[in-house]
């Protein structure tokens, strides 16, 4: 669906991203997995067509993704943002169907994330998990095919992460593509299907937690299929 | 049947729920019946007193040649320049940044839709925030009218023009800042600093004259007082047009956060070079339409006749310093009028110090040269009053000073005070926004 070949992109003489390259697969949830500051928001927003790269292509369906293509075709939720903090959690939902254009149905969606009770409360005055779950539930209401989510489990509870890994497996299971940039890796193992292994900027490794272990079984023959353990092997 | 919102309908929804949801908004709205009922007070009170008010001017007739465009339009509306120049900033900026300071700029900019829109959407909503808090204004003409005051269409339509020019070139102003920078507050600096240096321009042009004095016309203040004299000159419409669609355009272009930076500053050296050559090509234009009752931008109807015959260029140089009131006179009063009906009129003034304090004793200053036409016999004179300057002209046009029609415009006195004004202004009109504020505030609860 989605190949990323070679993308690059530096601040300065800081290069956030080097040569990376990951293939996207419809309908997967794919995970991005790497530590703190190893680029993953930075792969995100290059992405998504809120920052500029500085070389390398981005292929969709076969052709270079043109910025028509991107903005139709990808949505990215990120992480820490607080957007229209002085309107309610029902206002932000319409406003999200509405002027992106999709087509869920919204009691779905709220019921899916548990938002009933917050609908009437203000965008800027939810928690931090609460506002999680409410950025998440707008990006489902996106009719876009491929959802990037940057940090979706962060400020969530141990419950509320299990919660919001069911609802977005659900969500892929109805025919979306996810794309999760998670730092915790044990979550990460809990809702992926693939993984992209990120560190300073490269892609050390991409495929299922058994295809990552089997590039390790030549060296490493008794290695366990954990990715926590996979991830410090590989990065 | 409900009709289905489309993308732009939904983003005006949400730049007008920002805005209510804005305090600097409600803070202007509040200010703007105070600031525009002390003007307005003011202004009506020194009328009443010039119209013989009270005894003030009893048997002297001043007020027979007021014109309430000058007497009472030009101070209330002042007010208005105030508020633009100090509040609307930073409701501007509250707008146009606030979608990046929390972060739904990088939501909103997925959707398929032109970066022109989504700036046009925020500038319609900030104009009609400026249009509510002008509120006040119609309610001072209002209240003009029940003192049986005379109101005169045309040249209050000038001033409020006027006035939403200016509104909307601090609008795009404060718009291209705070795309242009990362935070309100250095948006509001820049915002300010530029103002403030307008106002610098219209200094050095009072005291240095030449080009400073050509670009001072251009400034905000200086477009507003035209129009508050019921002037209305295509040039500076066009400009301040130009302006205003060029703030609009960087904020449209420096919103655009996946474009990169090289990318986009060129777009914005193309976009302003682009409006240079309009704005320069702006200031040939001549055509203006004086709107005042009074004619006060006008020489006499049957002068104009006469002076529209005279088809040769007509050079004048004016040995006058800037500081000069002479010169003063002679430019505002004079040669302003004469630009609108001798479009080929080129005036140079000569001086070697900006106040002319110590060229007083020689010999050729406050001589006023004409040449017509470009071996015309040059005529001097130092008269700078509008019979004067006509008689030189005629004489070397050889043509016969017109006969007065006879017809002066005799003014509209009104020995009224400003009844009821001040609980309006100071009571009604905030008590209004604090409640409609209140309301809106329980209703987003």
């Amino acid at each position: 669906m989605v190949v990323v070949d070679r993308l690059t992109k530096a601040y300065g003489r800081l290069t956030a991203l080097s040569d990376v390259s990951l293939s996207i697969r419809s309908g997967e949830v794919l995970g991005l997995i790497g530590p703190n500051g190893a680029g993953k928001t930075t792969l995100f927003e290059c992405l998504a067509g809120v920052l500029p790269y500085d070389s390398g292509e981005i292929v969709l369906d076969g052709q270079p993704l043109t910025a028509a293509a991107r903005a139709s075709r990808i949505f990215y939720m990120p992480d820490g943002i607080a957007p229209w903090p002085s309107q309610t959690v029902k206002w932000a939902l319409d406003f999200a169907a509405g002027f992106f254009g999709g087509s869920a149905a919204i009691p779905d969606v709220v019921k899916r994330l548990d938002l009933g009770p917050l609908l009437a409360s203000r965008m800027g005055a939810l928690s931090k998990g609460q506002r999680k779950r409410a950025l998440l539930a707008i990006g489902m209401l996106t009719p876009h095919p491929l959802l990037l989510c940057d940090e979706p489990f962060d400020g969530l509870d141990l419950r509320q992460t299990r919660e919001m890994g069911t609802a977005l497996r659900e969500h892929a299971a109805a025919g979306r593509t996810l794309f999760l940039s998670i730092h915790q890796i044990g979550d990460a193992a809990r809702v992926c299907d693939r993984f992209v292994l990120l560190s300073a900027g490269r892609v050390c490794a991409e495929g299922t937690i058994e295809e990552l272990a089997a590039r390790l079984r030549p060296s490493h023959p008794d290695h366990p299929l954990h990715l926590e353990d996979l991830f410090l092997a590989l990065t | 049947m409900r009709l289905r919102k489309g993308p732009f309908v939904w983003l005006l929804e949400k730049e007008w729920r920002e805005l209510l949801a804005s305090r600097a908004w409600w803070v202007l709205l509040a200010m703007s019946g105070p600031l525009i009922g002390v003007s307005f007070i003011s202004a009506v009170r020194t009328y009443a007193e010039l119209s013989g008010y009270g005894g003030a001017a009893e048997g002297v007739g001043v007020g027979e040649a007021f014109s309430p465009l000058v007497g009472v339009w030009a101070p209330t509306f002042s007010a208005c320049e105030l508020a633009a120049a100090f509040l609307l900033p930073f409701v501007a900026i509250r707008v146009m940044s606030g979608d990046r300071q929390s972060g739904a700029l990088k939501l909103e900019l997925q959707q398929p839709m032109s970066v022109l829109w989504r700036v046009g959407a925020k500038a319609i909503v900030l104009g009609v925030a400026w249009l509510l808090a002008s509120v006040p204004a119609a309610i001072a003409i209002l209240l003009w009218r029940s003192y049986g005051g005379a109101v005169y269409p045309p040249e209050i339509g000038a001033v409020a023009a006027g006035h939403v020019l200016n509104a909307g070139l601090t609008i795009a102003l404060a718009s291209a800042a705070a795309s242009l920078t990362d935070h309100p507050s250095t948006a509001a600096i820049v915002t300010l600093s530029v103002t403030v240096g307008t106002w610098i321009v219209n200094f050095i042009a009072a005291v240095e004259g030449g080009i400073w004095e050509r670009i001072a016309g251009y400034t905000p203040t200086a477009i507003v007082a035209e129009f508050q004299h019921g002037l209305i000159r295509l040039d500076v419409v066009l400009i301040a047009i130009a302006l205003t669609a060029l703030g609009l355009a960087l904020a449209a272009v420096w919103m655009h956060i996946g474009t990169p930076v090289r990318a986009r500053a060129s777009e914005s050296i193309v976009l302003a070079a682009l409006t240079a050559a309009i704005v320069f090509g702006a200031t040939f234009l001549t055509a203006s339409w004086d709107l005042s009752e009074n004619r006060m931008n006008s020489f006499p109807k049957a002068d104009e006749a006469v002076l529209r015959q005279i088809r040769q260029p007509l050079r004048i140089e004016a040995h006058l310093a800037a500081e000069d009131p002479r010169r003063v006179d002679l430019e505002h009063k004079v040669l302003s009028k004469l630009r609108r009906v001798m479009p080929r009129v080129d005036v140079r003034y000569v001086a070697a110090t900006s106040t002319g304090l110590f060229e007083q004793a020689g010999a050729h200053y406050g001589e006023v040269w004409y040449r017509l036409g470009d071996n015309g016999v040059p005529m001097m004179s130092r008269e700078t009053t509008v019979e004067g300057v006509l008689e030189t002209i005629y004489g070397l046009a050889g043509v016969e000073m017109p006969v007065e029609s006879g017809e002066i415009f005799r003014g509209h006195p009104l020995a009224v005070p400003p009844r009821r004004a001040a609980s309006v202004f100071y009571g009604f009109w905030p008590a209004l926004v604090i409640a409609a504020g209140v309301f809106q505030w329980r209703r987003q609860s």
